[in-house]
């Protein structure tokens, strides 16, 4: 997305009065049961601690990791394959669906998937594929994209919600969350009973025993993975940790950080499809391991971003993403971690405005469970920007010139000072404040005015303030010595 | 399946590229293990009390009894109260009460079992209980012969029974027993599910409602001698 693109997209949000209830409701709520679990942990700095370690370490031997997962997912009868980029992975779930002749398709939520846009590519298959959890079938139905990794229709009111289900399914209109979620639940249950094939995303892949482990709290993931015959999970390569050890800690700490529960309601650990002595289950099980671009960012400074574990904590903690909702960003991953690994993943030029998104206040680290580095890397991209592009503007490069030597030149930065107050002074006449600037300064009082600089400069009252102090201590000198006399 | 030509190529160039590169946090060892400390356990806590109350903060609901015959009557009240009529159950051998098949029976409801479209005329689920987790009030499922995963899942009324003596303090300690048991049981069964209240969605605004798509109940009969 272009820098005008962006731009565009963020003041269409800031006016959206829809929206911006949605978010007001949304990102409060977030906010605080995260912080309501996390001070109800024994130690949560600790806590953190562990967490970080166990996804470096994860890190550090992923490829290692990567084939002993695949062993061990062929050791339990299950099957591994393996996406360059989002194509590759949607030319093999359309193969699998040939294969297994699939006509109908539920999926549990999986991010991956909206990378590769797998659903417009089933779609066009002529597959019919429903999204079961509650958040991304009503996104669905209104044929927009999640705004939020964990609560994809963050930006839709209650009210915009009953009116979607009203128009598309006759449902009778309500402002009640509950009425709501038994309608929809009343017209997933068939789908879940017809469907041949389920796909599924993955929170944690445990190379040990081969299994995926999937985190939800409404239950239509286990439907997704247990009904159909053909159960496909897909992960991106950075997914797999060690160790149950690992899994014990960092399956908590993401229930915490995303929503505020101890642990979400149903934690699924899937090991291989139905044994044959067992009643019911997938009768095939996939695993599909997607790179589309995380092998190249594992290459770089920016390897840490891989040890997200998208819980979406920082989004609802950033005051940017706060008033703008998830949709501004452009695509799959919006928020702090967003603007880091979409430029990352995609191609920095296709993102140029996102590690400018951020006051860098650092809200989003202070709540990331796996302590990333998120202001640093955002000001990493940055420079990075700066130094690949030449893509500042002939005025903008002069004008950083001339502020460098000013910035660096004491005579020219008072002289400069000077300047400045005289002007401004000159603009704002006798009621002190200017009413519009000229340009390109205008953008700044298109809503508000701007103040005339004080009589005195900065430098001018500190030089001041020093020599007052000074004069003051000095008086004081003789009375405080002679306290401290024995 | 053995993997298809153009998909060992794939295989080869990503694992290859993530070989090449050094691993990205070198002050981090591969023994730098955990040492777990989620939640503290102290040893003199009642843990039965504890369950109790995490359970019914994730808004399951418990019935502590003290023996078989009080653990049938809260049954029978139960599943005459939901108007249940048919149930997907586990096998009478996976569930720690004896007499469940009688008290069924005697009420006239009748047990389905088979395909989906069969078994999702069901509304009521009866099952067992591998292992309970005290500090989340979790309930801990292995799938495995007579156990079927739908009896937790599909039905709008699960009913889990439960041993006093299953009930484990943490999350970490069901791990630790597994590790003992050389993972054996996490390798054995296609699904392990941990189930901490009633199915829920807070999609809607960020507002809580239970009973999203999985069972809109989740009652627990607890067997304490």
């Amino acid at each position: 997305m272009q820098a005008l693109q962006f731009k565009q997209a963020v003041i269409r949000a800031l006016h959206d009065a829809q929206l911006q209830t949605a978010l007001d409701r949304g990102t409060t709520r977030g906010v605080n049961h995260r912080l309501a679990a996390m001070s109800a942990t024994t130690d949560a700095a600790a806590l953190r601690h562990q967490a970080r370690l166990a996804r470096e370490r994860a890190l550090n031997q992923l490829p290692a990791l990567l084939e002993q997962l695949e062993r061990n997912v062929l050791a339990n009868g299950g099957h591994v394959l393996w996406a360059r980029d989002g194509d590759e992975l949607n030319r093999l779930v359309l193969e699998l669906c040939q294969k297994h002749a699939v006509r109908r398709v539920v999926k549990g939520k999986s991010m991956v998937t909206e990378e590769s846009e797998l659903n417009h590519a089933l779609a066009q298959a002529g597959i019919e594929v429903v999204e079961s959890d509650l958040g991304e079938y009503i996104i669905q139905l209104a044929g927009e994209r999640p705004s939020h990794i964990i609560a994809p229709m963050l930006h839709k009111t209650k009210e915009a919600t009953a009116e979607l289900l009203h128009r598309k399914l006759g449902m009778p209109l309500t402002d009640r969350p509950e009425e709501m979620v038994r309608f929809v639940r009343g017209v997933m249950r068939t789908k879940y009973l017809e469907a041949d094939m389920g796909i599924s995303g993955v929170n944690f892949a445990i190379a040990e025993t081969g299994t995926i482990a999937t985190v939800e709290n409404e239950g239509n993931n286990r439907l997704s993975t247990s009904a159909p015959r053909v159960h496909v999970a897909v992960m991106g390569i950075e997914k797999v940790i060690a160790t149950w050890e690992d899994y014990a800690i960092l399956v908590q700490l993401l229930a915490r950080s995303a929503t505020g529960q101890q642990l979400s309601v149903y934690n699924n650990l899937m090991t291989g499809p139905r044994r044959p002595d067992e009643p019911d289950g997938p009768d095939h099980f996939y695993l599909i391991i997607l790179d589309n671009g995380r092998g190249r960012i594992y290459q770089t400074e920016y390897a840490e971003s891989l040890a997200c574990i998208r819980c979406g904590a920082c989004l609802n903690a950033c005051p940017v993403y706060q008033n703008i909702g998830g949709h501004a960003y452009g695509w799959v991953y919006p928020g702090p971690i967003g603007s880091i690994i979409t430029p990352l993943l995609r191609g920095l030029t296709q993102a140029p405005s996102l590690p400018f998104a951020s006051s860098l206040c650092g809200a989003c680290q202070s709540a990331c469970p796996v302590e990333i580095a998120i202001p640093d890397m955002l000001l990493k991209l940055r420079r990075d920007l700066v130094q690949s592009a030449g893509n500042a503007s002939l005025g903008w490069r002069l004008a950083m010139l001339l502020w460098r030597l000013g910035m660096t030149s004491p005579l020219l930065y008072r002289l400069g000072a000077a300047l400045a107050g005289a002007l401004t002074r000159l603009l704002a006449g006798r009621s002190g404040t200017i009413r519009q600037l000229p340009p390109p300064l205008n953008g700044w009082t298109y809503s508000r005015d701007f103040p005339a600089f004080s009589k005195g400069t900065f430098r001018e009252r500190y030089r001041r303030r020093a020599q007052h102090a000074a004069l003051r201590s000095h008086d004081h000198e003789p009375a405080t010595s002679q306290r401290t006399r024995p | 399946m053995s993997l298809p030509h153009h998909n060992a190529r794939a295989r080869e160039e990503i694992l290859s590229r993530l070989r090449r590169a050094s691993p990205p946090f070198p002050s981090t060892t591969a023994d730098s293990k955990p040492s777990l400390v989620v939640t503290r356990a102290s040893p003199d806590e009642d843990w039965v009390q504890r369950f109790i109350t995490e359970a019914e903060r994730a808004r399951a609901m418990v019935h502590r009894v003290s023996n078989d015959e009080e653990g049938r009557a809260v049954l029978r009240e139960l599943l005459t109260r939901l108007g249940a009529r048919r149930a997907i159950t586990w096998d009478m051998a996976h569930i720690p009460l004896a007499g469940v098949d009688a008290v069924l029976e005697e009420l006239g409801i009748e047990r389905v079992q088979g395909d989906n479209v069969t078994v999702a005329t069901a509304d009521v689920g009866i099952t067992g209980v591998d292992w309970a987790l005290a500090t989340t009030g979790t309930l801990v499922l292995h799938a495995g012969p007579g156990k079927p995963r739908m009896a937790s899942l599909l039905p709008p009324y699960h009913l889990a029974i439960l041993r006093a003596g299953r009930i484990l303090p943490r999350l970490e300690d069901y791990f630790a027993l597994q590790r003992a048991a050389d993972l054996r049981p996490l390798r054995e069964s296609s699904n392990v599910t941990l189930i901490t209240g009633s199915s829920a969605t807070s999609d809607i605004e960020q507002q809580p409602v239970r009973g999203a798509h999985g069972p809109l109940e989740l009652h627990i009969v607890l067997l304490t001698p």
